[in-house]
């Protein structure tokens, strides 16, 4: 789908790395010295009790928050600060725990929204929408059709995200993160709030995304059946700091980890 | 029944992404230009071109201009009459400075300036929101119209302190001035807003216009797709300045002959706002229902009245509209928040399984 560049990166080597990443608010200290790295193509998951940081992680990696110490290196470039339309440019998109999508628009808009950044054709053929305006238009709309085909919501096309339910927008939303055909795919508890069976069909839509596309995601998630199963890696924070990191196998094993979510007798 | 679509399939997304994608749309609009341009300008008599079409198509496009910032980008402005006066103001100089230029050429080029003040007024959008973008925007609604009144300079020095409209004339027939028909002014008018109208339709449906809707709903998100802000509310502050400031030059030129700093006041930002509140927020075909309420009713009500054998006085009038208008205005608020083109919206859709309910 993606022209190849110099910096393509291989599957199974280092796409995107952490080190040593702090970050506070005023006296809060929300994430302290977390270290960790997410290698193309796998499906990593960050774990941990209520409050632990895990948002907060996320919205570092793609640029919401900037964090006080530490650095983060993405398709082997460093960077100092960026704004989130710098990370959507480098190839990360995101969806959120409480549905961020745009309510009053039909899901082919919000689909078709997120194909913004690969939309070149200028103002001035905008206004006509004629010659390469058009093109364009309808070259991406086959690409969001692939889409909306792939998540199996041909039947809301031009219904309002907003007049949705909510199993529906969090697939929406879905479609309109791939729409952007992202490198990294953060997925913040994409089956929260979810039923038995939209969650299958999620988790299904989480490993075929992975599969077909290629897509490397990091899920947070709460459902340690659906992290366990799906996840390659697992990273687990707690109170801001990581206290595990490994496969699903070794951090259930871990001491720590069965710890801090069962809690300690003192 | 009367608006089935059944049997009209697409083929392709060329004509499924089309304006009207139905047949019965595509009819109704063609009828509506039809009467437009070739039914009214003969049968109307001068009362209903000059007094009632020619402001209500100028009205509309200033309201598709506020419509395009507040309701598809979800900026509040109260600055619309200072932008409409930029537009008229800027007008008037160019086309005294350079008469021979002909005067629609002007018209269209007022935007401009319209445009350039409203990206500069739109700076704040970036840090404030809501209710305190309005007031910034107010702001600008007070200094422009200072401007417009402390500057003699914009009106040639003119003892009177107003726009006298100098006449021109286009391939020989007057279009401004005293001695323009109405029919001339309404063709002038009726193609300029058609053509605005068209320009804004292709606007807000393509990529544009989905990161200003995007802005609107959901901001973060949209910054997140890659979407600029400031950037994305500029531009929307720009095209929304071009069309007030071309339906303030039209305004003034082809309808109020003359005009001094006061036609642009805070009421006219107000009125315009309530063209857009009524008509439904994000909708080019309510912009054109709200405009057409809001201005007819005042003009209309008296004969109403006295067809009911009810004769009242124009100050009366004026009064009964104004409250009449507020209570509108409370009642889109409360039951339709989208609007007249939200009514239409249902109509359609009760037309579309009549006689059956659902």
């Amino acid at each position: 789908m993606r022209a190849p560049d110099d910096t393509t990166i291989k599957a199974g080597q280092t796409l995107l790395s952490v080190e040593n990443v702090s970050l506070s608010f005023g006296g809060v200290k929300a994430i302290r010295g977390v270290s960790f790295d997410i290698k193309k193509g796998e499906i990593r998951a960050i774990i941990g009790p209520n409050g632990a940081g895990k948002t907060s992680m996320l919205n570092v990696i793609n640029g919401f928050y900037h964090p006080q110490e530490g650095q983060i290196t993405f398709k082997g470039v460093k960077r100092k600060k960026m704004r989130p339309n710098d990370a959507a440019n480098g190839g990360i998109a995101r969806t959120f725990q409480n549905v961020a999508l745009f309510r009053s628009m039909t899901t082919l808009d919000n689909i078709m929204a997120g194909r913004t950044l690969k939309m070149h054709s200028n103002f001035f053929w905008q206004l006509w929408r004629y010659g390469p305006a058009e093109r364009e238009e309808i070259e991406h709309r086959h690409k969001v059709e692939e889409i909306i085909d792939f998540l199996e919501i041909e039947h809301i096309r031009r219904v309002p995200v907003g007049r949705l339910p909510y199993g529906l927008q969090k697939r929406v939303e879905l479609g309109r993160a791939l729409a952007m055909e992202p490198e990294l795919l953060l997925l913040d508890e994409p089956m929260a709030g979810m039923n038995l069976e939209e969650k299958e069909d999620m988790c299904r839509y989480i490993i075929d995304v992975n599969n077909h596309f290629g897509t490397t995601i990091a899920l947070i998630e709460h459902d340690m059946g659906v992290v366990m199963d799906l996840a390659n890696r697992v990273i687990v924070l707690d109170y801001g700091q990581k206290i595990a990191d490994g496969t699903p196998d070794e951090v259930k094993a871990n001491k720590a980890v069965i710890d801090a979510y069962l809690g300690v007798a003192h | 029944m009367l608006y089935r679509e059944a049997g009209q399939f697409k083929t392709n997304y060329r004509d499924d992404m089309a304006v009207f994608p139905i047949l019965q749309d595509r009819i109704g609009i063609l009828i509506i230009l039809i009467i437009a341009f070739a039914v009214v300008p003969f049968v109307g008599n001068n009362f209903l071109l000059h007094a009632i079409m020619i402001p209500f198509l100028v009205f509309a496009l200033a309201t598709i201009g506020l419509n395009i910032l507040t309701g598809y980008t979800g900026l509040l402005s109260l600055g619309t009459g200072g932008f409409m006066g930029v537009g008229a103001y800027a007008c008037y100089k160019l086309t005294t400075t350079f008469p021979d230029v002909n005067v629609l050429v002007w018209v269209i080029c007022s935007g401009f300036f319209s445009a350039a003040i409203g990206v500069v007024f739109g700076l704040p959008s970036l840090r404030i929101k809501g209710f305190y973008l309005a007031v910034a925007t107010l702001a600008s609604q007070f200094f422009l119209q200072w401007c417009f009144i402390r500057i003699p300079w914009l009106v040639n020095y003119n003892l009177s302190n107003a726009i006298e409209v100098p006449r021109r004339s286009l391939f020989g027939i007057p279009v401004t001035g005293p001695e323009a028909t109405p029919q001339t002014r309404y063709f002038v008018v009726l193609t300029i807003v058609v053509l605005m109208t068209w320009i804004a339709s292709n606007l807000v449906r393509g990529r544009i216009g989905r990161m200003w809707m995007a802005v609107r709903d959901m901001d973060i998100a949209a910054e997140l797709m890659g979407v600029r802000l400031l950037n994305t509310k500029l531009l929307a502050f720009a095209v929304s300045s071009f069309y007030c400031g071309v339906a303030g030059a039209l305004l003034v030129f082809l309808y109020y002959g003359s005009a001094e700093a006061t036609a642009f006041s805070i009421n006219q930002s107000f009125a315009v706002l309530s063209m857009v509140i009524v008509g439904g927020l994000g909708s080019l075909l309510g912009s054109f229902l709200g405009a057409a309420l809001i201005f007819t009713l005042p003009i209309l009500l008296p004969h109403f009245m006295a067809g009911l054998g009810l004769p009242i006085q124009s100050a009366t009038a004026e009064h009964i509209s104004f409250m009449i208008v507020g209570a509108l205005i409370i009642f889109f608020l409360i039951v339709e928040p989208h609007g007249l083109a939200r009514l239409w919206q249902i109509a359609k859709q009760k037309l579309r399984v009549w006689p059956y309910p659902y």
